[in-house]
Parts: C-alpha cells; sequence; structure tokens
C-alpha cells in the first residue's frame, strides 16, 4: 500500500512537472494551436458602432467558447480589424488576416459594398467568411448560388427584411395609398425600395409611388430630401439611411412636421440599438405618434426566449451595452462555426461547409436553418414601432408583426431584381 | 534641387541591382502577404513618381490625382469585364488617364501655385463625382465587382496566365521598374532639364524661349499616365473598383509618399511609398486607431526631415563630396 502511494506520488509530480512542457495544441484535436478568426467591421465613421458590435459579438462569444473548453480542445482566438466601409480596406485586411495571421476563418462586414468586394478574394483565399451586416441580395443570390464561391455564408438576414416584410404589414392598410421614399443613394437603398414596391404591388394594385430622393453616405442635411418627397403628398414614407443618418433623418423628419402628414413612415434599420438610443427621447414623448414602424436583422426583446434573456444579461454584464444586431448575428456566427467544425472535425473549407448542411441551431435571436443552395441561414425577426417599457432604459420594438421567414424570404431559383433607382 | 549626377555610383548600383534582384525572388521567400504588400509599395511608389514629376520637378502641386488614378482603374476595370485581356485592360487604363490628363490639363495648367492646386482638387472632384453617380457605368457607389486577372495575351501568339496572385506580382514588378527607369530616363533628358528650369523660374525660362505652359502640359500629361498606369494595376490585384479610389483622400496618398520619402530625391517617392505602407501595416497590427498613430509619425517624420527621409543620404552625401567647395567658398566669402 505505501509502495503504491510512493508510486502513485511520483505519476502525480511528473503529471504537475510535465503537464506545463505539452504544448497547448497537443490538447486540440484538430492540430493547430488555435482556431484562428479574423473579425473584420467598421469601427471607425458614422457607422462605427456596427463594427464594435461586431467587435463585442465575436470577443464575447470566443469567451465563452473558451470557458466551456474551447472547440474540440482547441481554443479560439480573434484578431479585429476597422474595414473603414471602405472596399479596398475590406480585401486588405481579409489578405492580411488569412495570409499573415493565418485566420481558419473570417466574420463580419457591415458594408454590402465591401462584401460584394470581399466575394472573390474569398474563394482564392479559400476561407469561409461568415457574413453578419452586409445585406446586399446578390452576395447569395448571385455570388454563391449563381457563381458558387462557397466560402460565403450568410448569418444576417438579407435585404429581405427591410423591403418584403414592410409591404406585407402595410398591405392591409387601405389608408395608405401613397408611398414615397427616402432611400439610401446606393445598392442596398434601391434594391430595398424596388423590392418593397414590387411586392406592394402584387398584393394593392392601387397604390401610388409618388416621389423619390436619395441621399448618399455621410449625408448630414436629410432637409431636402424631407422637402422634395412631401411636395409629393405621400401617405407614408419608406426610409433606407441607417445608423447615425438614420437618427438625423427622422430627428430633421420631426423639426419639418412630418409625422402631422403623414400615417406610416417605414425606418428599414431603425430597430437598432444606436437607433433607438439616438430616438430615446423622442420616443419617450411620443414625438411619432405612433406611426413610426421599425425592424432590425435581429432586436433585443425578441424573442421571448431564456437563451436570449441570457444573451442580453451577459452581454450588458460584459459590455454595459444592449446588443444590436451585428453583435447578435456575430455572436451567433462563432457558435455556428463551432457546431460545424465540431461536426466537420477538420477545418477545411468544404468539410465545414458540408457540415453546415442541414444545420438547425438556436441562437439568442431564435433558430437559425441553413438554406445550402445560397448558403444564407433563414430565421424570424419581427417588425414593430418603437416605444417605451419599463423593463429596458432604451426603447424597444413593440406591437410585433411576426411573418414566418419561409414566407418572405425569396427563394431559389432567383428572379432578377433591379439594382438601379 | 542639386542637379543630379548623370551616372549613379558603384555603391548605389550595386544597391539598386540587389533590391531589384530581392524584389524578383521575394515570391519564393516570403508569404502570400509581403507579396501583396510589395504589390500596393510598388502602385503607391509609381502613382508618387508620377506627381513628384509635377510637384518636385515642375513646382505645381496637384491634388486632383487621384482623378487620374481611377480613370486608369475604371478604364481598365470595364475593359477587363468587357476582354479579359490583361494587356489591352492596363493599355486602355493607361491611355484613358493620359487623354483625360491632357484635356483636364489644357484648363489647370493655365494657373499656377494655389490657383492650380484648387482647379485640380475640383477636377479630381468631379471624377469622383462621375464615378459616384454614373451608376450604369461605373456602378455607383458599389463600384465594379468580379474584375478578373486576365491572361497576358496577344491573340493567335501567346497567352500567359496570371491568375494566381505570384504571378501578378511579376506584371506588377516589370511594369513598374519600366516606368520607374523611364521616369529616371525623362528627368536626365532635356525634357526634364526644362521642367526643373520651368520651376527654379518660369519667367527666366519664358525669356530663354522656352513655351512654359506647353511643357507644364507634358509634364501634366506624363504624371497622368503614371496615376493611370497605378491605377490600371489595381482593378486586376483587387478584383474590384470603387469611388473611394477618386477621392481627395486618395490624392493625399502620393502627396504623403512623396513628403515622406523627399520631394527633391528621385528615390524620395519611391522611399515614400515604401515607409507609408510599411508604418500603416505595422499600426494596424496594434490598433485599431491607426488613423492617430499614423498621423502622429508623419507629422513627427516630416518636422523631423523636411526634406523627406532620403534628405538624410542626400545630407552625407554633400558633406563626403562638396566638403572641398565648401571649404573652398567659405574661404572665399572670409
Amino acid at each position: 500500500m505505501k509502495k503504491n502511494f510512493s508510486a502513485l506520488s511520483i505519476l502525480l509530480f511528473l503529471a504537475l512537472v510535465l503537464l506545463p512542457a505539452v504544448p497547448a495544441h497537443a490538447q486540440c484535436k484538430l492540430g493547430v494551436p488555435s482556431i484562428k478568426v479574423g473579425v473584420q467591421g467598421a469601427a471607425s465613421g458614422p457607422h462605427a458602432d456596427y463594427g464594435r458590435q461586431i467587435e463585442m459579438g465575436a470577443t464575447m462569444a470566443a469567451e465563452e467558447i473558451n470557458a466551456a473548453g474551447g472547440i474540440l480542445g482547441c481554443k479560439v482566438e480573434t484578431r479585429f480589424m476597422d474595414d473603414e466601409n471602405k472596399a479596398a480596406t475590406g480585401v486588405k485586411n481579409a489578405r492580411l488576416l488569412v495570409t499573415d495571421w493565418g485566420a481558419h476563418f473570417t466574420v463580419g462586414t457591415d458594408s454590402s459594398g465591401v462584401a460584394m468586394a470581399m466575394g472573390p478574394v474569398l474563394a482564392e483565399l479559400k476561407r469561409i467568411h461568415f457574413f453578419t451586416h452586409a445585406a446586399t441580395h446578390r452576395l447569395t443570390e448571385e455570388l454563391v448560388a449563381a457563381k458558387h464561391i462557397k466560402e460565403i455564408v450568410r448569418v444576417s438576414v438579407p435585404i429581405y427584411q427591410d423591403a418584403i416584410i414592410a409591404a406585407l404589414i402595410f398591405k392591409d392598410r387601405k389608408d395608405i395609398k401613397r408611398w414615397a421614399n427616402i432611400g439610401a443613394d446606393y445598392e442596398y437603398g434601391y434594391v430595398a425600395w424596388n423590392l418593397f414596391k414590387e411586392t406592394l404591388k402584387k398584393h394593392r394594385p392601387d397604390v401610388e409611388f409618388v416621389g423619390e430622393a436619395w441621399a448618399p453616405f455621410l449625408t448630414l442635411d436629410f432637409s431636402p430630401h424631407i422637402s422634395a418627397v412631401m411636395a409629393q403628398k405621400p401617405d407614408a414614407i419608406f426610409a433606407t439611411p441607417w445608423a447615425g443618418e438614420a437618427v438625423q433623418l427622422l430627428r430633421q423628419a420631426l423639426i419639418q412636421g412630418v409625422f402631422d402628414n403623414v400615417q406610416v413612415w417605414w425606418q428599414a434599420m431603425g430597430g437598432s440599438v444606436d437607433v433607438l438610443e439616438g430616438i430615446s427621447a423622442e420616443v419617450q414623448k411620443d414625438r411619432f405618434k405612433g406611426k413610426l414602424w421599425a425592424t432590425a436583422r435581429y432586436i433585443h426583446n425578441w424573442p421571448d426566449t431564456p437563451e436570449n434573456k441570457s444573451f442580453i444579461e451577459r452581454y450588458r454584464k460584459r459590455w454595459a451595452r444592449f446588443p444590436n444586431y451585428s453583435a447578435e448575428t456575430t455572436y451567433s456566427a462563432l457558435f455556428i462555426m463551432k457546431a460545424a467544425v465540431e461536426k466537420a472535425r477538420s477545418l477545411e473549407t468544404a468539410k465545414v461547409i458540408d457540415a453546415m448542411k442541414g444545420m438547425q441551431i438556436r441562437n439568442p435571436g431564435g433558430l437559425r436553418v441553413f438554406r445550402s443552395e445560397d448558403q444564407q441561414f433563414i430565421y424570424n425577426v419581427p417588425a414593430g414601432r418603437p416605444v417605451m417599457d419599463a423593463k429596458y432604459p432604451i426603447p424597444v420594438l413593440g406591437d410585433l408583426k411576426v411573418f414566418q421567414a419561409k414566407d418572405y424570404y425569396r427563394h431559389p431559383p432567383f428572379t432578377p431584381v433591379a439594382v438601379t433607382k | 534641387m542639386s542637379p543630379a549626377p548623370d551616372r549613379l555610383s558603384p555603391q548605389i548600383t550595386t544597391l539598386i541591382v540587389l533590391l531589384v534582384v530581392a524584389l524578383f525572388l521575394l515570391p519564393w521567400v516570403a508569404g502570400r502577404y509581403p507579396v501583396y504588400l510589395a504589390m500596393q509599395i510598388l502602385i503607391l511608389a509609381v502613382f508618387s513618381l508620377g506627381f513628384n514629376l509635377l510637384l518636385g520637378y515642375t513646382g505645381l502641386l496637384s491634388f486632383g490625382q487621384a482623378g487620374f488614378f481611377a480613370v486608369g482603374a475604371y478604364a481598365c476595370a470595364k475593359i477587363l469585364l468587357a476582354v479579359p485581356n490583361l494587356i489591352l485592360g492596363i493599355a486602355g487604363g493607361v491611355a484613358c488617364a493620359g487623354v483625360a490628363a491632357l484635356l483636364l490639363g489644357i484648363l489647370s495648367v493655365r494657373h499656377t501655385r494655389i490657383y492650380f492646386a484648387m482647379l485640380t482638387l475640383a477636377f479630381g472632384m468631379m471624377i469622383y463625382s462621375i464615378a459616384w453617380k454614373w451608376r450604369d457605368f461605373t456602378g455607383g457607389d458599389d463600384g465594379l465587382v468580379g474584375i478578373p486577372r486576365a491572361p497576358l495575351e496577344i491573340p493567335g501568339i501567346v497567352s500567359v496566365s496570371v491568375a494566381a496572385m505570384d504571378r501578378y506580382y511579376y506584371v506588377v514588378l516589370v511594369l513598374s521598374l519600366l516606368a520607374i527607369l523611364a521616369m529616371y530616363r525623362l528627368i536626365r533628358s532635356p525634357l526634364g532639364l526644362t521642367l526643373q528650369a520651368i520651376r527654379e523660374s518660369d519667367t527666366r525660362a519664358e525669356f530663354a524661349g522656352v513655351p512654359v505652359r506647353k511643357y507644364r502640359l507634358i509634364a501634366f500629361t506624363v504624371a497622368g499616365l503614371y496615376a493611370g498606369l497605378a491605377g490600371a494595376l489595381l482593378p486586376p490585384l483587387e478584383n474590384t473598383v470603387t469611388p473611394p479610389i477618386a477621392h481627395w483622400s486618395t490624392s493625399a496618398e502620393p502627396v504623403l509618399a512623396t513628403l515622406l520619402g523627399g520631394v527633391h530625391s528621385f528615390a524620395g517617392p519611391i522611399v515614400g511609398a515604401f515607409l507609408f505602407f510599411v508604418i500603416k501595416d505595422v499600426i494596424v497590427r496594434f490598433t485599431e486607431y491607426w488613423l492617430i498613430w499614423f498621423g502622429i509619425i508623419v507629422v513627427a517624420l516630416v518636422i523631423g526631415f523636411p526634406g523627406g527621409v532620403m534628405s538624410i543620404f542626400a545630407r552625407r552625401h554633400r558633406r563626403v563630396v562638396q566638403h572641398p567647395d565648401d571649404a573652398d567658398h567659405m574661404h572665399k566669402v572670409q
């Protein structure tokens, strides 16, 4: 017994001495020191909050995955880079992250322009990028479904959310016959408006589209755009400028008395945390008179599930902020990557994509289902009116209208959508 | 600027040969990212050399070179999207930029100093607006995407694939070296010397019978051709072209590179382009707030080396070579 005890002591001693000498990646079943995930987003300029939220979402996901033992024993390491919302910077960052830093996966990207520029480069780099904000339909419909760039996976809801769901909500409002548009003067704005018109016209042949005003990136003064469309006496406004520009637009619309003269204002991504924070005072005073409607790619007060509540709590504890949609989608992207790598037991692009086929995964934003044809994750996000709720210090979306994603997402084979004004 | 010696010293020649050999060996010894970075540096070096023909050799500060850079890039992209032939794409890009520079030059070189600078800024931003607004042709804010890295092809004779990054690197390297060599010859030619005479005193040059405006127009057009070549090399590398490349902030890049390297040195813009990318690349590895640090370093370098980094070598060279003359001069003054 004494002899056994001594042998055990020696073994324990050796284990203690030798344990640190074993390389960290010896525990990793994928044979790499760590799984490197390159993260990109706009972290400078007026849309910087989206990049920050992408970074916060990725960081928190990596921390939680690592605390729970990593992926097949491999630690997840993230590295964030500011793409400045510029295509050239996004492409350069992707190259640096993959060919210099050695990223196994990349994630993020806010702008559709950056995403479209990165698409073909990802095929060259042979790395999967999980897109968590860029909304252009062309990313998945054209680059994946038509051109078969398998390195593109989108976790966030595309432009269908901005346009088709709005048409479905307002098709039954018989009092609204004249729609006008204050649009983002680039592809996102054009496609959103075209999809909205196309969908609404199918249900309501009697509606008219009476005015359009286009605001380029970095517009500060929207008063001429507002005046131009209000001169056409519309019943409702469809607006696509986003982030700080949306806040500015809404405030100027209030100053110009727009909410006294229209029945509805649809603010495409108005359910994002930064916009809700920006218009918090106006919502508290009910200055939008219940006429403002919005959606997002995830909203923090929906779904009402334990997973989402817990996510919000942890996120607020970690960052003292509410997560906006780019945080949730990026956070979820890392868990999707984890599930796929664990199933594939490999970091190879083809095997990881194969592992995603048929995937159904529950994230804070709800159940996401992988659609192989365009490598788009499908999930529901409702639309509603910004209201105050005693449980939250910032506005939430209330009077929620929930549509099943399968009913408003476009389906393959995809028909062309005009990407012009 | 002191007149450059006709022949390079053996040490400088050896250094250049070693550098060129190192550049040719780069894809064999370095990873994919350094090769990509080297291409970015070479493109900015060509862009900056053209710019410095105007600033350093002709005394004209242009804030609109990004316009010609963008014309070269968009023209090359449009050609490659229609006809996948790299020779045609690059040649077309250079030609279009040259024509644009000639036309806008006719209007710009009528003025000098701040008026010239403001005119070029306005024309550059005009091209930027066209790139942004003419959506049917330029893709608007979303730009042109999916530009192929087409083969080097002379139909029926030869077709060389440069789809791999390493192969395209050699296209960029060879064209950049040829452009550098051509500029080196140009500034030592009668044309180059005339431009320098105009820079020193346009009135004096005019009295000597030099058609100053015509020479300024030539310099402006050559600078446009260089900007066009740099721009045309970009789309096959990045597979995309977007309006920000025509923005005045892109025009600032050759200005910064030239100031960093040295206005009064032939190699200044090349060294500056290297510093520009290396400083930026090092900083982004450590902080997201790279712009602040980049600005601080650039300010420090410009204050510390008013003649650019190359002025250190020029000073040393002068100390060694010109010392007897200086002593003689001092003696005469006394």
